[in-house]
């Protein structure tokens, strides 16, 4: 394939990426936070009971999704990946939201300023697109695969990976 | 503790004594005794008038002053609902299997008519992230349809093992 071409498919499908998840924040945003005069209303009064890290911990816990396979019921367990998709979902949501909001004050702030540093303002908006992206692809996979689409991700590659390797010292003692 | 909402509103020195006092007064005199932080965030709610979102509690204000019973009451609510998120599934089933107990309701009655009525949704403080209030009804209804599994289970197993005398006659 004519790499070029694929560098330009890459693109197309990281903007078309950006266009599905800021199209689904502006739908959803109004389904879980109701009118759009209620959501300013929501941002400037709520306050930070957790870090977005220990957030993000509490949603995708490990402890909390072993509980729920303990109980070896199909129902629950076809029931926490939903609730735990929905919550996922509008926390890589809010995220990506959050971050559009700062950035777009930034700008602000930046253009009546004399002194800008463009290395820095760069290398800003880089890493600005970067989680935008990064926001993109986990709402596609949280979406396609579920909440636990990376972990589950990363422990069958080492599955595999295990499995390989086996594989290989297998062959390589009986030849 | 979390008293952000104290410190921004009534930064007086004097007045944020009086809070500190109504909310140690408050957590020593009512919540301790109240079983489990479940009864004490619907408690707290309770508090809450529907309306205007204001908290109210005659006794406190009687001795803390209108205005100072309010914060100390949304601010032990925020401590308790924080609690309650922070906590893993498991402990969530727990707390509220303790407050069916509490409620001295019919475990199955009780269930079945949060998972109609979807009651705890106002117990939810103000002000608080969209996110976390979405994780904390998210964690209930799991932790609800937990309670009715385990009560299907319970119920399942109960002709059997009451059957088990008579098979080992």
């Amino acid at each position: 394939m004519n790499p070029s071409l694929a560098l330009a498919a890459a693109a197309a499908f990281f903007v078309a990426l950006l266009l599905l998840s800021n199209r689904q924040e502006q739908v959803e945003e109004v389904e879980v936070l109701g009118s759009p005069g209620q959501q300013t209303h929501n941002r400037f009064r709520s306050l930070p009971a957790f870090s977005p890290v220990e957030l993000a911990n509490r949603i995708f816990s490990k402890d909390d999704r072993e509980f729920i396979a303990r109980t070896r019921s199909p129902r629950l367990q076809q029931l926490y990946k939903q609730e735990r998709r929905k919550v996922a979902l509008q926390w890589v949501r809010c995220t990506s939201r959050e971050v559009s909001r700062i950035m777009r004050n930034h700008r602000l702030g930046s253009r009546q300023s004399t002194n800008l540093n463009v290395a820095a303002e760069s290398k800003l908006f880089c890493q600005y697109v970067e989680l935008r992206l990064l926001c993109g692809m986990l709402l596609l996979l949280i979406r396609l695969f579920g909440p636990h689409a990376l972990m589950d991700m990363a422990a069958h590659a080492g599955e595999l990976y295990q499995r390989l390797g086996r594989r290989m010292t297998d062959d390589v003692v009986t030849p | 503790m979390t008293l952000l909402p104290l410190e921004s509103s009534m930064s007086t020195p004097s007045n944020l004594v009086s809070i500190r006092n109504a909310y140690d007064d408050l957590q020593r005199r009512t919540l301790a005794g109240i079983p489990c932080d479940f009864a004490r965030l619907i408690y707290l709610a309770s508090t809450r008038d529907y309306n205007s979102g204001l908290y109210h509690h005659e006794g406190l204000a009687a001795r803390f002053g209108q205005e100072q019973a309010r914060e100390a009451l949304e601010a032990c609510h925020r401590d308790v609902f924080s609690r309650l998120v922070s906590l893993p599934l498991e402990e969530l089933v727990t707390e509220m299997e303790a407050y069916v107990r509490v409620s001295h309701e019919a475990p199955a009655g009780f269930i079945h008519a949060w998972m109609e009525l979807e009651p705890y949704r106002i117990s939810v403080p103000m002000e608080v992230d969209s996110t976390v209030v979405q994780l904390f009804l998210s964690n209930i209804r799991l932790a609800l349809e937990v309670l009715r599994f385990r009560q299907e289970k319970t119920q399942a197993c109960q002709p059997a093992s009451s059957l088990q005398p008579l098979l080992g006659r």
